[in-house]
C-alpha cells in the first residue's frame, strides 16, 4: 500500500499548474514587464518620434521632487482619500446595518443605495458641473433656499469638497454592498443573545455588528484606499484639476504631462515616486489585512 | 429575512430606522433625478430655478436625447463599450477563474494566500503610472485604439478581482461532491469543469458582472489609449467635457445613457451580489 501511495504522484499536482500559471505569467508579462520599463523611462531622456535619446541619472526624479505641481497634487490626493474612505466606510456601514434589519420594504432600499457604485464615474462628475453650478445648479438652488451660497467651482476647496461629496455618492455603495454581505453572514442566534441586556440598537452594533463584521470591513478599507489613491474621473471631469491646477489630483497630473506633453521620462519618474509613497502606505495596511483575509 | 432586532424594537426606533433610510435613499436619488429632469428642458429652461416639475413649470422636451443619440459618435462609442467590458470580463474570467480555483483546492510551496494577496497588490499600480509602457506596446503591436487592446489592459487590472472573488467562491463549494468524483476516479480537470465550475455560476454571474461594471467605468485608459475607432462611451464623456464646456443637458443626457447596461445587470444579479463581495465573511 504504501509503496503505492509513494509512486502515485498527489492528486492534481500537475493540474494546478496548468490552472494558476497562465494568470501568473499574464500578471507577469503586463504587470512587471510595463513596470521595469517605466523605471526605465524615468531614467531616460524621451524624445517623441526618436524614442530614448540617452540616459539623465535622477534628473527626471530631481525636476520632479522639485516640481510644486507634483507636491501639491499628492496633497490634493492626501486630503481626497483621507476625508472619503472614512466617511465612505461609515456611512456604508451605517447603511447596510439598518438594510439589515430586514424591515418592511428594505429590498427596495438595498437597491437604491448599491446603484450608484453601477454609475458612469466620468458622467457623474461632469453632471457635477451642473448641480454644483451657481446658475441654476441644483446644490446651490437648494443652499440658497436657507442663504447660503458656496463657490463650489470657482475656488480649490469648493472644487475638492464637491469632488468629495460625489466620490461619497458613487463608493459608499461599494462599501455598502461589502458590509451588507458581512452583516447578513452573522447568524441570528447571536442577536437574540445580544439584544437580551440592549436597550437600543447602539450597543449591539457596536459589541456584535462592528467586530464580526471588521475582517470583512478591513478589506472594504483596503480596497477603498487602494481605488481612492488612483482616483481620476470625477474630479477631473468635475474641475478638470481648476481653477488653474489648484484642485489636480496625481493620476491627472500624471496623465496629463504623459498624454498631453508626451514628456514620458517626467511622467515615468512621477509615477515611480508616487508608487514608491503608495506601496509604503498599503504595505502597512497589508500586514493588517492578510490575518483578515484568511 | 426580518432581524430579530428589527422585531423586538421600539416604534421610536423604527421609525429613526425608517427616517435613515429615507434620507440614505433620497440622497442617493436626487442626481438621478435631477439628470432626468434636465434632460428634458431647453437649455434655457435649465438654468431657471424655478423650472422643477415637468408640465407644470416647463415643456419638456425630448430635443437633448435626439441630438446626442442621433451622433454617430455616441452610437460608437456605446457600442465600443459594450464590447470591451464584455471583452475583458470574458477574458479575465477565462485566466482569472481557473487560478482562484487552483487556489481554492490546491496547495502551494508558496502559501496560497500570499499568491492571492500578490494577485490583489496588482491593484496598487495606479494606471496614471504604467500608461507610457502600455501606449507603447499597444503601437508596437498595433493594437492602439482598438477593442482588443483596450481588452488586453483590462484584463490585466481586472484579473485581481475574478482571482479573489472566485477563490472565496471555490472555498464555499462543498467538497463532499468532488471528494465523492475523486474515488469515483474522475480527472481533476473533470472534477474543476463538470462539478465545480457548475456549482458556482451565481458567483461566477456576481463577478461578471462586478467586472463589467469596473471596465465600463474606466476612463483614463480609454481616453489616452483611444482616439476615434475604439473610443469608449467614458472616454466620449470625458471628451464632450472639455470640448462643449458646460451642457447640462448632454451631460443629463450622457449620464443616464451610461448607467443603462451596469444598473440593468445589477437590478438581476442583485439578490446575488452579497455572495460575491462577502470575502470570506464569517459564517455564523
Amino acid at each position: 500500500m504504501a509503496a503505492v501511495a509513494v509512486r502515485r504522484r498527489e492528486y492534481g499536482s500537475v493540474f494546478k499548474y496548468v490552472l494558476l500559471l497562465p494568470a501568473v505569467i499574464w500578471v507577469i508579462l503586463f504587470t512587471f514587464v510595463p513596470l521595469i520599463s517605466v523605471i526605465r523611462y524615468s531614467f531616460a531622456n524621451y524624445v517623441l518620434g526618436q524614442g530614448i535619446t540617452g540616459y539623465v541619472g535622477f534628473a527626471n526624479y530631481a525636476d520632479v521632487l522639485t516640481s510644486a505641481r507634483f507636491w501639491h497634487s499628492i496633497i490634493v490626493t492626501a486630503i481626497y482619500v483621507a476625508v472619503t474612505v472614512p466617511i465612505e466606510v461609515i456611512l456604508g456601514f451605517l447603511a447596510a446595518w439598518l438594510v439589515n434589519l430586514g424591515a418592511p420594504w428594505s429590498r427596495g432600499f438595498r437597491t437604491v443605495i448599491g446603484m450608484p457604485l453601477f454609475t458612469l464615474e466620468v458622467a457623474i462628475g461632469y453632471l457635477g458641473v451642473t448641480m454644483f453650478s451657481s446658475q441654476g445648479g441644483m446644490i446651490d438652488s437648494l443652499l440658497g433656499l436657507v442663504g447660503i451660497h458656496i463657490p463650489w467651482m470657482s475656488t480649490p476647496w469648493g472644487g475638492i469638497t464637491a469632488a468629495i461629496i460625489l466620490d461619497i455618492w458613487r463608493w459608499t455603495s461599494f462599501v455598502f454592498l461589502i458590509a451588507l454581505a458581512a452583516l447578513s453572514a452573522i447568524s441570528s442566534d447571536l442577536y437574540d443573545a445580544a439584544i437580551l441586556d440592549a436597550k437600543s440598537h447602539w450597543p449591539v452594533m457596536w459589541r456584535l455588528g462592528v467586530p464580526l463584521a471588521w475582517p470583512v470591513m478591513t478589506i472594504a478599507i483596503l480596497l477603498r484606499t487602494i481605488e481612492c489613491l488612483k482616483v481620476f474621473a470625477i474630479p477631473f471631469a468635475l474641475t478638470t484639476g481648476g481653477p488653474g491646477t489648484s484642485t489636480e489630483v496625481f493620476s491627472a497630473m500624471d496623465y496629463l504631462t504623459t498624454i498631453q506633453f508626451f514628456d514620458f521620462g517626467k511622467g515615468s519618474a512621477m509615477g515611480i515616486a508616487f508608487l514608491v509613497m503608495v506601496a509604503v502606505i498599503i504595505t502597512i495596511f497589508f500586514k493588517q489585512m492578510r490575518k483578515a483575509l484568511d | 429575512m426580518i432581524n430579530v432586532l428589527w422585531l423586538r424594537s421600539s416604534l421610536r426606533s423604527r421609525v429613526v430606522v425608517y427616517l435613515l433610510l429615507i434620507a440614505a435613499a433620497t440622497f442617493t436619488l436626487l442626481p438621478f433625478v435631477w439628470a432626468i429632469l434636465n434632460s428634458v428642458k431647453t437649455s434655457a429652461d435649465t438654468f431657471d430655478p424655478g423650472a422643477i416639475i415637468p408640465f407644470v413649470n416647463f415643456h419638456p422636451t425630448l430635443d437633448s436625447w435626439i441630438n446626442v443619440l442621433d451622433d454617430p459618435q455616441t452610437e460608437n462609442a456605446f457600442v465600443s463599450s459594450v464590447v470591451v467590458s464584455l471583452g475583458t470580463t470574458l477574458f479575465s474570467l477565462i485566466l482569472g477563474v481557473p487560478a482562484a480555483y487552483a487556489l481554492a483546492r490546491f496547495k502551494f510551496p508558496i502559501g496560497t494566500n500570499d499568491i492571492a494577496m500578490w494577485f490583489l497588490s496588482q491593484r496598487v499600480l495606479p494606471p496614471a503610472v504604467v500608461l507610457v509602457p502600455f501606449y507603447l506596446m499597444l503601437v508596437y503591436l498595433r493594437l492602439i485604439d482598438t477593442w482588443t487592446g483596450l481588452i488586453f489592459c483590462y484584463s490585466t487590472f481586472n484579473l485581481a478581482f475574478a482571482v479573489v472573488i472566485m477563490r472565496d467562491i471555490f472555498r464555499d463549494v462543498s467538497t463532499e461532491i468532488e471528494d465523492a468524483a475523486k474515488v469515483e476516479g474522475a480527472k481533476p480537470w473533470q472534477i474543476f469543469w463538470k462539478i465545480s465550475l457548475p456549482l458556482s455560476t451565481d458567483g461566477l454571474v456576481v463577478t461578471s458582472v462586478l467586472i463589467f461594471a469596473f471596465t465600463w467605468n474606466e476612463a483614463l485608459f480609454a481616453a489616452a489609449l483611444t482616439s476615434q475607432q475604439a473610443t469608449t462611451f467614458s472616454a466620449l464623456v470625458l471628451a464632450s467635457r472639455s470640448t462643449r464646456g458646460v451642457d447640462f443637458n448632454v451631460a443629463s443626457v450622457n449620464t443616464l445613457i451610461g448607467i443603462i447596461p451596469p444598473v440593468i445587470m445589477y437590478l438581476f444579479v442583485q439578490r446575488y451580489l452579497a455572495r460575491g463581495l462577502s470575502f470570506g465573511a464569517v459564517k455564523g
